[in-house]
């Protein structure tokens, strides 16, 4: 903690408020203010300039009416559902390399996995845009090689959905219908180096004896992740959780770039976010995109406040 | 390996290469982007759609045919991975000699200069916004946080709560204000913008940080150079800083990191080509309806150099840094 200091002390010592100024100054002109202004634009007509009219709820009344937008609700519900089953795979990689026996393999395990990262994102993104290609991509190229595409065009003759041909190429980004699965396949095997990495320090808390005695018990290997690992990283798995799902809700640069901005075909890619980008940045409506952040707003604060007072995890 | 007791994790009973095999499964498709990147980049379309998976073999077959009118058509063709060891094989009934050699120049190395030539200034803008951008951040957060971690002063409870909030605040619906923000202040269109923006936003996160380490610190340091007579602004230089490097070092690579990789704010407030950084660039670079693979994945390569020498000279902290760093926050 800091030190506690006296009245007199403290305004002996006021050069110090000079050392947050800076800081403090910067926040309120670029976060504090941009929040106070979208609350106030949201009740205006205001589509950027400097004419302005107020409307008073008019925006939110539409809202409410807007079927794209709760169209885009449902679909980021959609999206943070598939999020959660990509935790998946990064939990089973960190329990994996956990368990190796060799701290030289550990180390190297854990080398391989950040080096990734060192591709920008956005690059990554276009990579799987490329593989994403009707023609040229390699996504199709393997479904063909692999034999894979026969029996989706089998089950798509099976259940009717209408999107897998035998003589044309799949169009992933092309077809409405394809939408939400290729968000879905986006960044396959889904493994996240930070949350592998986050996860690897919570089991490293694990001493050895919890093994010792489990191995004396006969415990299997999976018994063993239920009762021994995933206990001790369920603090870490929540932190992931509540940071994906609120990520999840406000972000649409994934979208924005793999679908373009209107969502993609058939808008099926739109997102809460990506609409207000649109009503704002495409269609000029400022006031309007102000009233539809706040909606978003409202609701990841809603979520945030849920999770600090009653998802609580026990250590 | 030495008989550690950490080796009672995996069981004794347990084969350890069941999980080897599936590890490196996962890491071998995890890297498949990167491979792909690579040898693409040294292709351009025709050997692409030849053969777009493995790299192309350093031969050329030179094909020979005769054509009606009685002249020689000749035409040389980059070779597949089954004439390198077999001969050459005509690709055509018509053809009447095929000759393979060994060519260097399949390999498109012109498609890198071309790289170089699309992104270079986009990449010496983001190295300016991110080095300037990362320096003012962590510059100001440790004054910040000294600001907080020293002595409880008055109101400092209030601050900290202000800027507490902000963490959990979503930021999302602050982007469009931001726009005319920036617009009324001069500053769309320029980089100075995704500078000062960029500063603004990472103060919270890094004072959080900073200001659980440096209360950390002995207070006998503190003591020992107020004695000696040190402002606050000598007890950070010769205290905090000397004393908190590899937590610096960690903030500022996820920093540097965050703006290399930011694309939103750039994609609003630029207009101007000159003024491109990375990620504008390269949506920019997508939207070209006729792609050359090779040069657009050469491009994609030398985007990621930067950060390829910074991970490999400070790949422990990297690697630390972001386990750490994660238990903190």
């Amino acid at each position: 903690m800091a030190f506690p200091i006296s009245r007199q002390k403290a305004l002996r010592e006021w050069k110090l408020y000079f050392l947050i100024v800076p800081a403090l100054l910067l926040v309120c002109t670029f976060s504090y203010f941009p929040a106070a202004s979208a609350i106030y634009h949201s009740f205006f007509d205001w589509s950027g300039g400097d004419t302005k009219q107020l409307i008073g709820l008019d925006n939110f009344k539409r809202a409410l009416g807007d079927d794209v937008l709760w169209g885009s609700f449902i679909t980021v519900s959609i999206l943070i559902v598939f999020n959660l089953f990509k935790m998946i795979p990064s939990i089973i990689m960190a329990v994996l390399i956990h368990r190796v026996k060799s701290d030289r393999w550990q180390y190297i395990y854990r080398v391989m996995l950040v080096v990734p990262m060192i591709v920008p994102s956005l690059v990554t993104l276009f990579i799987w845009k490329f593989f994403f290609d009707p023609n040229l991509g390699v996504l199709n190229n393997v479904l063909d090689f692999t034999g894979i595409k026969t029996l989706l065009v089998w089950m798509d003759g099976l259940f009717g959905w209408g999107v897998f041909f035998e003589n044309a190429p799949i169009g992933w980004l092309s077809q409405p219908d394809l939408i939400l699965p290729s968000l879905f396949i986006w960044g396959f095997p889904w493994i996240g180096a930070v949350g592998v990495l986050i996860y690897l320090s919570g089991l490293q808390s694990i001493g050895a004896e919890v093994y010792e005695a489990a191995e004396l018990d006969g415990v299997g290997p999976f018994k063993k992740f239920l009762y021994i690992e995933l206990p001790l990283i369920l603090t870490q798995v929540r932190l992931s959780l509540v940071l994906l799902i609120i990520g999840t809700l406000q972000g649409f640069g994934l979208q924005l770039l793999l679908l373009g901005e209107s969502g993609g075909a058939g808008g099926r890619g739109m997102v809460p976010g990506l609409w207000m980008y649109n009503k704002a940045f495409v269609a000029g409506e400022f006031g309007y995109a102000c009233a539809v952040g706040m909606i978003l707003f409202v609701f990841i604060l809603g979520l945030t406040f849920i999770n600090n007072k009653y998802v609580r995890v026990e250590k | 390996m030495s008989t550690a007791p950490k080796d009672f994790v995996g069981s004794h009973k347990q084969k350890d290469w069941p999980k080897h095999i599936v590890i490196w499964a996962f890491i071998i498709i995890e890297m498949f982007p990167l491979y792909m990147m690579f040898q693409v980049s040294f292709k351009d379309n025709a050997s692409f759609l030849r053969n777009p998976w493995a790299p192309t073999p350093p031969y050329t077959v030179v094909e020979t045919r005769v054509a009606a009118d009685g002249e020689a058509i000749v035409k040389t063709r980059v070779a597949d991975w089954s004439e390198v060891f077999a001969g050459a094989k005509p690709s055509d009934p018509s053809v009447q000699t095929a000759v393979k050699s060994f060519d260097l120049s399949v390999y498109k190395f012109r498609n890198w200069g071309f790289g170089l030539g699309l992104i270079g200034p986009y990449i010496a803008n983001t190295v300016f916004v991110a080095v300037t951008g990362t320096f003012f951040t962590l510059t100001l957060a440790i004054l910040g946080a000294y600001f907080f971690a020293r002595y409880k002063m008055p109101f400092s409870g209030v601050l900290w709560a202000a800027f507490l909030v902000l963490m959990l605040m979503p930021g999302v619906a602050n982007i469009v204000p931001l726009f005319s923000l920036l617009k009324d202040m001069n500053l769309l269109n320029t980089l100075w913008a995704l500078i000062i923006v960029g500063v603004a936003g990472g103060q919270v996160f890094n004072i959080f940080v900073l200001r659980n380490f440096i209360e950390d610190l002995p207070k006998d340091l503190f003591e020992a150079a107020e004695m000696d007579g040190a402002s606050h602004l000598a007890q950070i230089r010769n205290v905090v800083i000397p004393m908190s490097g590899s937590i610096i070092g960690t903030l500022s690579i996820l920093a540097f990191l965050g703006k290399w990789n930011d694309f939103l704010l750039p994609l609003i407030v630029l207009r101007d080509k000159e003024l491109f950084t990375l990620g504008v660039g390269l949506i920019y670079l997508d939207g070209e309806y006729v792609k050359q693979w090779g040069q657009i994945m050469a491009a994609y390569f030398i985007a990621s150099i930067p950060l390829i020498v910074i991970f490999l000279f400070c790949m422990k902290l990297f690697v630390r840094g972001l386990s750490a760093g994660a238990v903190k926050g």
